[in-house]
């Protein structure tokens, strides 16, 4: 094995959700042996957001090479590690039953334990994980809270404890990745929207553009489909200003395209508004569930707004903010690892007759 | 579920694996390294193909006295039919021939059913796609997809044969779909230890036969990005 000598359960962990092809070797929930990921952004960007049988397709054909990239990696066998973790939901379940069935028949070929795991504790357990050369950082102290955002989740739990999650709020409507994605294409950005309207948003001189904030009261819940119905409207203006045709008119004439400008302030309005009702939030809930530390995670961590302006108010109240690094914020294998490995401690098994569970949810309020 | 055969292994005997999920009845088989059948484990797949495969090859292997590690190699049916089904199918069928370090090889579903059936080289091959549509299999030719409301035009000297349509097909063709059912895990075992003999198939590049491109989809599109470790 590389880097250092085992110190725990070694897990070959399977994720395939959505779509993402991951896989990875993981020892003791910790340290990443091998993280491999083949990601379909390529083949869903011609249709401008994930179509769910190309996601399957893609699956049962990369999960095969995706797996004999991780044993290489890590320079072991499915014969040498103590389990197989894959994610059971939620998800695609089309997606899903390509992972859990490879898995299954993994561990059943060998006689290996097997452990199923929740995509989202995935999402919270990346912030356990490091690299093998890296020297080990320090856990995450509990309580803590975490936001997770991604085109597919956006929601805030407390952790008081590993394994022991409470739902502090969620999405009512779209995630936020969504909302990046579908804003993006309004103003003419490719996909994914988010790093694409991150990109714009750095060119924005005037920072004056103003989009609604959804607060929902007093609640931890998110909605972003009242901002997205407003940037329509104020992106049609703008196009309005600029003489050029909107709503029917404009995607029969892709070329007429707002001008750079306009477009980045218009990016960085809808990303402040974004962003704004993000951190709000989260910081609000640290506060009152008196947390010791807050992780960031899910692929639109990787928005460094997002980052940097969480990392200055939880600096402001003296917690330390946790992010791991943008490949293990997205969809992947080691943080199933990562949250496998706590369940396998903890002395749970899954049978063979494990199945898809598209809507798994990660807990309660 | 039903078993065929008699218990036929020692424990000792190498053996090799058969399994179709593309209907709505699934079939784990067993058969010597020749093809003969040795036992075979066959049930309505009803919804929870993905609970029931493993568990079922277990069973089979427990029954019929045949170990896990004497597996030479993986036959598995691509197909066409019901996604859900072939996607536990071949992602069973990959992981296992990888993990024992055997071959596998792709059968089409759709010509070991026109096999078993006995209609011959004529043999036209009905099989329902989706709630409303159908896919025909006519002799090596590839599946097309009949949309819902389509009637099927048929040549004189055609023999069809019809399986998971009762009631939507003619008597004779469904009954004709019942020999063929019946006699899928021969069916699959002869076709598969052909195909075996002949090296097997790329275990990555293995996918069911698609009969059309996702809903949506205008053109197969391109590769997808590869890391080896994302950073
Ligand atoms: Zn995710």
């Amino acid at each position: 094995m590389t880097g250092s000598a085992a110190h725990g359960p070694v897990l070959l962990a399977i994720e395939s959700s959505c779509d993402e092809t991951g896989i990875a070797v993981i020892d003791a929930g910790r340290r990443i042996l091998a993280n491999v990921v083949a990601s379909q952004t390529a083949l869903h960007a011609a249709s401008g957001g994930i179509v769910p049988e190309v996601a399957a397709r893609a699956h049962l054909r990369w999960i095969v090479p995706v797996l004999d990239q991780a044993l290489a990696d890590a320079n072991v066998t499915v014969e040498d590690v103590d389990g197989v973790a894959v994610t059971y939901g939620p998800g695609l379940a089309g997606s899903l039953l390509v992972g859990i069935n490879f898995a299954k028949t993994l561990a059943w070929a060998h006689d290996k334990p097997l452990v199923g795991v929740n995509h989202l504790e995935g999402h919270l357990y990346a912030a356990w994980l490091a690299d093998a050369t890296a020297d080990l950082p320090a856990e995450p102290v509990f309580p803590l809270v975490a936001l997770i955002v991604s085109g597919g989740h956006t929601f805030l739990v407390e952790m008081r404890d590993h394994l022991t999650y409470r739902l502090l709020g969620q999405t009512v409507d779209d995630a936020a990745g969504e909302a990046f994605d579908k804003v993006g294409r309004l103003l003419g950005l490719p996909y994914p929207g988010g790093p694409a309207i991150s990109r714009a948003a750095e060119a924005a001189g005037l920072h004056d553009a103003a989009f609604p904030r959804a607060w929902l009261g007093d609640s931890y819940d998110f909605s972003f489909s009242g901002l997205k119905t407003a940037a329509r409207r104020t992106i049609d203006e703008a196009r309005i200003e600029e003489g050029l045709p909107t709503g029917k008119a404009a995607e029969a004439e892709p070329d007429a395209r707002l001008s750079d400008a306009a477009v980045a302030e218009l990016a960085w309005g809808f990303q402040d508004a974004v962003v704004d009702v993000l951190v709000t939030k989260t910081i609000r809930a640290a506060a009152a569930t008196g947390a010791r530390s807050i992780v960031l995670g899910g692929g639109v961590a990787a928005n460094g707004s997002l980052r940097t302006r969480l990392a200055g108010e939880a600096e402001a109240i003296g917690l330390p903010l946790i992010v791991p690094r943008p490949a293990l914020c997205t969809d992947n294998g080691a943080m199933i690892g990562a949250a496998g490995a706590r369940r396998f401690a903890a002395g749970e098994r899954a049978g063979l007759a494990l199945d898809a569970s598209p809507s798994l949810p990660l807990a309660r309020r | 579920m039903t078993a065929q055969g008699q218990a036929a292994g020692d424990g000792r005997r190498d053996w090799l694996l058969a399994i179709d999920t593309a209907t709505a009845r699934i079939v784990v088989a067993a058969g010597g390294l020749d093809g003969t059948p040795l036992g075979a484990t066959i049930w309505d797949a009803g919804r929870t193909h993905g609970e029931q495969l493993l568990p079922a090859i277990g069973r089979l292997t427990g029954e019929a006295n045949l170990r896990r590690s004497r597996i030479r190699g993986v036959i598995v049916g691509t197909g066409p039919g019901a996604f859900t089904g072939l996607r536990v199918g071949l992602a069973t069928a990959k992981a296992l021939a990888h993990e024992l370090r055997v071959p596998v090889a792709g059968v089409s579903t759709a010509a070991a059913l026109l096999d078993a059936s006995g209609a011959g080289p004529l043999g036209v091959l009905l099989l329902p796609a989706g709630p409303n549509d159908r896919t025909v299999v006519r002799g090596a030719d590839p599946a097309i997809l009949l949309p819902g409301g389509r009637a099927l035009e048929l040549r004189d000297a055609d023999v069809l044969v019809a399986v998971d349509l009762d009631g939507r097909a003619p008597a004779d063709a469904v009954a004709r779909g019942e020999v063929a059912r019946d006699g899928l895990a021969a069916a699959l075992l002869r076709l598969g230890v052909g195909r075996l003999a002949a090296g097997g198939d790329d275990l990555a590049r293995l996918v069911p036969d698609y009969v059309s491109l996702p809903r949506g989809v205008t053109s197969e599109s391109g590769e997808v990005e590869w890391s080896r470790d994302p950073r």
